[in-house]
């Protein structure tokens, strides 16, 4: 018997009472799977903590499930939908396009443009062989007929692309001409290559075009008997401005068309022009034909817009200032933004479910490893209650959504000291490309990966799931122990998310007197940063518990939540960096990178901002002597002696992997008190790069004294308040002795203070306040 | 050297912030100076660089190429490859096979024979390549038999006699014209390809090519015993031919080595249709010992091996019909045991499983037998030291020369470079010339020169400190030791595997291929992660101290 194996997602992140929420299974080694529903209270299995914690909730959910193997569609293309059958071309043709390849010889056949089915060997298409040449292919059922052209393409350059077929001769002609210029390709003018190639040869036979083959855009139709219809041979690269004749189009109409001149109509039966539908706020997923039919081409699992084309001068920089240089659309072999799958069980949120973190717990066979899996969503309040709300940062979790840092980054040893320890779920994830990749990973073409979605299994957003190349754990698992730690006070609290919050903006936390955040909140849109601003602005109170927040700038779409964008480029620790004049979300249109880059550093709301990490050594914080400042001493009651928090699941500290720092310079407000500073951090924490103008000697943890966490805290307008740890390993110190440690006494003290109505104490600093203290 | 030895001493840089657990000091080696110069190479540096053979034809660039055809098929005229050269950039094509330009030059020597033939050798000469004509034609199909669909048949030379005999016979007793006789040939071909084929399905190799050798000598006894087959004549003979009497001696040995060459470009044409289109490539799916494979890919070759078996039996009759117009009959010496013998030195000469080779291995042997007839049995002699020659010293006959060349000379040079290779791995100019990426070059020296250093780093002492804390802060020398270790590229880079959280951990080795999971690397099971940081440690300073 195959291995059993279980994997899930849900279609939503995040529920009330009253919502449906849809679960997608797939299994493989059987087809059923026991299903029970859990609370999640803490998910670091770290033996110096309390282990792992689930309740179970009984529900009519629970049970025995019929569970099946399901199929993924990977890459991404683009459809034109055609039910006249304008495109099935069985007099003479033109194909054409602009294409810039990124891997054209990586020994996979790709098809660029056409309506072909691989099983059958039906239809025609333009494309690049296994070895890199261009090549156009046409097949009657039973036999194809090739036409290649005669230099191979090279990678990252802008080309012209053409082929036509004469009916009358069953003449083909072949065109592949160099378009690039001194800005948009990898090459400039003073390497000696010759990219042209012109082939004409007399197939044999035309093209037979059954009547369901779909035209597609960067693939081609292909069928498994257990899947059915898919799409394969997928391209990676950009393809911008493709058109389709069904006349053959002299040497001088495509020479004319290579060097920038608008298609005529004479003959045109589509041309996408895929610079059409850019607006201020960005572009969809609609590729738009200016052609007679109107056959708009829709892309799937999102081919990237906004990007440059192959007439991009170098000058402008965004789409909005020059959307005619921004043709290209951006195609990946191993894109998977959404499974697809079939639903597997509908349930609709019970009224009585309390608020809190749930997993789905889906167990066959052996019940451990692969054979067990937690689709985990968030419950919220229908009517918020509570006076404590946990802000579950999901769209960092999606961020780092099945990261493939161990397997694929060089650096990643480098950077995080350590071997990494990998799981078996790791290596299942490694070997399918159905389970997608993270904003921190590159596309086999070595493009960075600009998206990622929760519909599709998030095997890292488990509870006992842990970072394999820092052995600790991270985000979603490492947030529990903030949950943990709420729920072992006893704590009445409710949770929501990133997604609630960019939906509902301040409105959404506007009920609580005091927020927590997860311990890495690092990935922001911008009304999710207005909206906690605006929060605390308006006196609500803001506790940071975590590192390294409010760094990236991230956009959704409002009808696709699951799904986000985030574009890493000039400064900050990036894993990848955007090509030149792609900086702009396509989602948006506003300027990607670091929030800290667009005038908005953390700093600003927080006090804190990222300034160092490390992740082989976590240190302690001692107070500092504003912590015995009569406005903030209240925070360090019952706290014996100066070190805090020289304990922890992530490596034996509460400060540590990813540093915050105190900077009025980046807009920390001035009144901002350091209540405790960690310190003796090791030399594999380095000073951020945003930091760096000139780099020097000495920027490591032991020779540079900006590398610290601050813990800060400062009021607010409106008796509003942000008290920061400015460390994610803090989180991790919670749990520790049972939740009874220094740590936790802090964070208690700051929570149950400001979880209190009216004014903080020492807040206004004026001696009437000596009565209430 | 002993006192200052025990007296250095790394003090950790973070002691007073964490009393508690840190190392503070650990015992250390003395410092020593990173930055070396490089060494010179210990090997003599030649000029390299090796200009090419062939010749490179320049890609059309903006002009149009218009390429042909072999109609009706897809073949081009030529197989060329375009590409650019990694040395200059130079669009640049290359024929990747030039056999059709040799086949062409072939034939049109042996068009132009005839002007170079003086009269005194005309005779010998015609006779020869007439027969050379002949056997070449059966020897191709002998190639498909044995070539392409693997079945050991000496049989060959009786299906051609039977044929010749057959249809001789026909036109002895019924006076079929000369035109006739192929065709009727390639009905005895078939039903005698049948009886062969009956079984080759059950009987392999060895076994199966004595049992075709017997029917050979069977034949032969018929037929030498037979009234009917002219056994008082030694032969069958006053079969009608295709070459009329009228014709002057010479004309008749002209249209005589004409028709020869006609019917080897038919079995070429056969051979090329066979072993070239789907029914080759299937065979070549299930070579000899192989054939469970390609069964469980859904090959079926036995069909495949019946079919390419009886198609070249009918031609091979059909050929029978030739040498029975081209003799006016048909000798006994057919079936004889030396012509087989002669037969199978022609394949293995040439070279199996290849056109060329059938006919160049017949081209040798015929003009040896029949070109040089004055040296009498001393050239069955020669022929067989060529025999032997070929098989002790090729591996694929005469025609495997170049790739056998080509693997001895490449196996010299990694012989030679293996023998002055740089100890450590820095590229020598021959190898460094043919890395695309030349910043591996430099990466390479880089290398070498950091781990000759790094070598001298570990001791005992480091060792220890690594076990006792193998996260954190650590001695200079430890520390160098690591970075280098963390920055190795990802192929066979080591990491651990989880087994069971907090209590059983593994060490394993990265792909460093997308998709391939890392490999098993030892069964140790290890009972904390920091027992296995210090396994990979220590397994990456036992590869360091080997490397």
């Amino acid at each position: 018997m195959a291995q059993i194996k279980l994997f899930g997602y849900t279609d939503k992140i995040t529920v009330k009472a009253g919502d449906e929420l849809v679960f997608h299974v797939s299994a493989d080694g059987t087809d059923t799977a026991e299903a029970q529903l859990v609370r999640l209270i803490h998910g670091d299995q770290h033996p110096d903590g309390p282990g792992f914690i689930e309740k179970e909730i009984a529900c009519e959910v629970n049970g025995p499930w019929q569970v099946a193997k399901q199929f993924t569609q990977v890459g991404s293309f683009l459809t034109a939908e055609d039910p006249q059958g304008a495109l099935r071309l069985d007099g003479s043709f033109t194909l054409f396009a602009f294409i810039h390849p990124t891997v054209p010889a990586w020994g996979t056949r790709q098809a660029l443009l056409g309506r072909w089915d691989i099983q059958r060997n039906e239809g025609y298409c333009l494309g690049i062989t296994q070895a890199g040449f261009l090549e156009f292919w046409q097949g009657d059922g039973k036999d194809i007929d090739y036409l290649k052209a005669e230099l191979p393409l090279v990678a990252n350059q802008w080309y012209f692309v053409a082929v036509s077929f004469d009916a009358r001769n069953s003449q083909a002609t072949l065109r592949q001409v160099g378009v690039g210029n001194r800005y948009n390709s990898r090459l400039g003018k003073v390497a000696p290559v010759e990219y042209d190639s012109h082939v004409r040869e007399t197939l044999r036979f035309r093209a037979r075009n059954q009547d369901d083959t779909p035209f597609l855009i960067a693939g081609a139709r292909d069928w498994h008997e257990l899947r059915g219809h898919f799409v394969g041979q997928t391209y990676c690269g950009k393809i911008d401005r493709p058109g389709v004749y069904q006349r053959v189009l002299s040497r001088d109409e495509l020479d004319a068309i290579a060097t920038g001149a608008v298609p005529t109509d004479d003959g045109r039966v589509c041309y996408w022009d895929t610079t059409l539908g850019y607006t201020e706020h960005g572009i969809g997923d609609t590729v738009i034909d200016i052609g007679p039919h109107g056959l708009h081409a829709q892309g799937y699992n999102r081919p990237n817009r906004a990007q440059t084309g192959w007439n991009w001068q170098g000058r402008n920089d965004c789409f909005r200032l020059a959307p005619h240089e921004y043709g290209g659309v951006d195609f990946h072999a191993d894109a998977v933004l959404d499974c697809h799958w079939q639903e597997t069980r509908r349930w609709r949120i019970p009224a009585d479910l309390k608020s809190g973190v749930y997993a789905l717990r889906l167990r066959a066979g052996p019940g451990i490893g692969l054979a067990e899996e937690y689709i985990v969503f968030f419950v919220r309040a229908a009517t918020p209650r509570a006076r404590i709300a946990m802000l579950m940062p999901t769209a960092s979790y999606l961020a780092y959504a099945n990261e493939h840092l161990s397997f694929d980054a060089q650096i990643v040893q480098a950077m995080t000291g350590q071997p990494p320890i990998l799981a078996a779920v790791e290596m299942e994830m490694y070997k399918n490309k159905e389970f997608g990749l993270s904003t921190y990973d590159k596309y086999l073409d070595g493009q960075g990966v600009n998206l990622s979605s929760y519909r599709r299994p998030v095997l890292n957003m488990r509870p006992k799931a842990r970072m394999s190349s820092m052995g600790i754990t991270w985000q979603f698992p490492a947030d529990l122990s903030i949950i943990g730690w709420l729920e072992a006070k006893g704590y009445d609290y409710e949770v929501l998310t990133d997604e609630d919050l960019h939906r509902d903006g301040a409105a959404a936390l506007a009920p609580y007197k005091v927020v927590l955040t997860g311990t890495h909140p690092e990935y922001h849109s911008e009304r999710m940063l207005d909206g906690l601003e605006d929060y605390v602005a308006d006196g609500g109170r803001l506790i940071y518990t975590g590192g390294n927040g409010f760094y990236w700038v991230v956009a959704f779409r409002d009808d696709e939540p699951w799904c986000m964008e985030v574009r890493k480029l000039d400064s900050g620790m990036c894993a990848w960096r955007a090509r030149p004049g792609e900086h702009y979300l396509a989602t948006t249109g506003e300027k990607g990178g670091l929030w800290r880059m667009r005038g908005r550093p953390p700093q600003k709301l927080t006090g804190v901002g990222f300034i160092s990490e490390g992740f082989e050594h976590c240190a302690p914080y001692r107070r500092m002597p504003d912590s015995y400042h009569r406005r903030a001493d209240w925070i360090m009651r019952g706290v014996e002696g100066e070190v805090l928090g020289d304990f922890g699941l992530a490596h034996r500290g509460a400060a540590g992997i990813e540093l915050d720092r105190y900077d009025l310079a980046l807009g920390t407000p001035p009144h901002a008190l350091i209540v405790a500073s960690s310190g003796g951090h090791t030399d594999n924490y380095i000073l951020v790069t945003e930091e760096l103008l000139y780099a020097y000697q000495g920027l490591t943890g032991t020779q540079d004294h900006r590398i610290r966490a601050d813990m800060v805290y400062f009021t607010a307008p409106n008796d509003g308040a942000v008290f920061a740890t400015g460390s994610i390993a803090f989180g991790q110190a919670l749990p520790v002795n049972n939740f009874d440690n220094n740590v936790s006494t802090v964070l208690a003290n700051v929570v149950e203070t400001f979880a209190k109505d009216g004014p903080l104490p020492g807040a206004a600093w004026i001696s009437r306040e000596k009565q209430f203290r | 050297m002993e006192n200052e030895q025990a007296s250095a001493r790394w003090r950790n840089p973070l002691k007073g912030w964490q009393p508690a657990r840190e190392v503070d000091e650990v015992p250390t080696d003395p410092w020593r100076n990173p930055v070396h110069a490089p060494g010179r190479y210990t090997v003599k540096l030649f000029a390299i660089g090796r200009l090419r053979f062939f010749h490179k034809f320049r890609a059309h660039g903006k002009r149009l190429w218009h390429r042909t055809r072999y109609w009706p098929t897809r073949r081009r005229v030529l197989d060329v490859r375009g590409g650019y050269n990694p040395k200059t950039l130079a669009a640049e094509k290359t024929i990747r096979d030039k056999r059709p330009l040799y086949w062409l030059t072939a034939f049109a020597c042996l068009l132009a024979l005839p002007l170079a033939v003086p009269d005194s050798a005309a005779n010998t000469l015609y006779t020869a390549a007439a027969i050379f004509g002949i056997y070449g034609a059966i020897n191709l199909c002998w190639m498909l038999i044995i070539g392409t669909a693997g079945v050991s048949s000496l049989a060959t030379y009786s299906v051609v006699g039977a044929a010749a005999y057959g249809s001789a016979y026909c036109s002895i007793h019924f006076g079929m014209p000369w035109w006739a006789l192929p065709f009727i040939g390639v009905p005895i071909g078939l039903v005698f390809g049948l009886i062969i084929a009956l079984p080759a399905t059950r009987l392999d190799g060895f076994y199966y090519a004595l049992l075709t050798l017997g029917l050979n000598e069977l034949c032969r006894t018929y037929v030498l015993q037979s009234k009917v087959f002219g056994s008082a004549t030694g032969g069958l003979y006053g079969a009608q031919s295709y070459i009329p009497d009228s014709l002057s001696a010479d004309g008749q040995l002209l249209l005589g080595y004409y028709a020869s060459l006609v019917l080897l470009v038919m079995a070429l044409a056969l051979y090329r249709t066979i072993n070239g289109r789907r029914l080759g490539r299937i065979l070549r799916m299930a070579p000899e010992q192989k054939e469970a494979f390609a069964e469980a890919c859904g090959i079926d070759y036995r069909r495949a091996r019946i079919q390419v078996f009886l198609l070249s039996s009918m031609a091979l009759g059909f050929i029978g019909g030739f040498y029975a117009a081209h003799f006016r009959g048909a000798s006994p010496s057919l079936f004889s045991i030396d012509t087989v013998a002669l037969g199978l030195a022609m394949l293995m000469i040439g070279g199996m499983q290849r056109a060329e080779g059938a006919v160049l291995g017949t081209f040798i042997v015929v003009g040896l037998h029949h070109g040089l007839v004055g040296l009498g049995p001393l050239r069955l002699i020669l022929i067989g030291v060529i025999m032997l020659a070929v098989v002790l010293f090729l591996r694929g006959g005469l025609f495997g020369i170049k790739p056998q060349f080509r693997a001895w000379r490449d196996k010299k040079k990694s012989e030679n470079r293996s023998t002055r290779s740089v100890k450590g791995g820095e590229m020598l100019p021959e190898e460094a010339t043919e890395t695309f990426d030349k910043d591996e070059i430099y990466r390479r020296r880089f290398d070498k020169q950091q781990r000759d250093f790094l070598k001298t780093l570990v001791t005992a002492q480091v060792i220890e400190e690594h076990r006792r804390q193998p996260l954190g802060q650590h001695s200079e020398a430890l520390e160098r030791l690591l970075m280098y270790f963390r920055r190795h590229p990802q192929q066979d880079k080591y990491a651990i595997e989880v087994l069971e959280p907090f209590k059983a951990y593994r060490i394993v080795a990265l792909s460093g291929h997308r998709g391939v999971a890392p490999h098993d690397v030892e069964e140790k099971i290890y009972a904390s992660t920091d027992d296995a940081y210090h396994g990979v440690f220590m397994r990456r300073v036992q590869d360091l101290l080997e490397s």
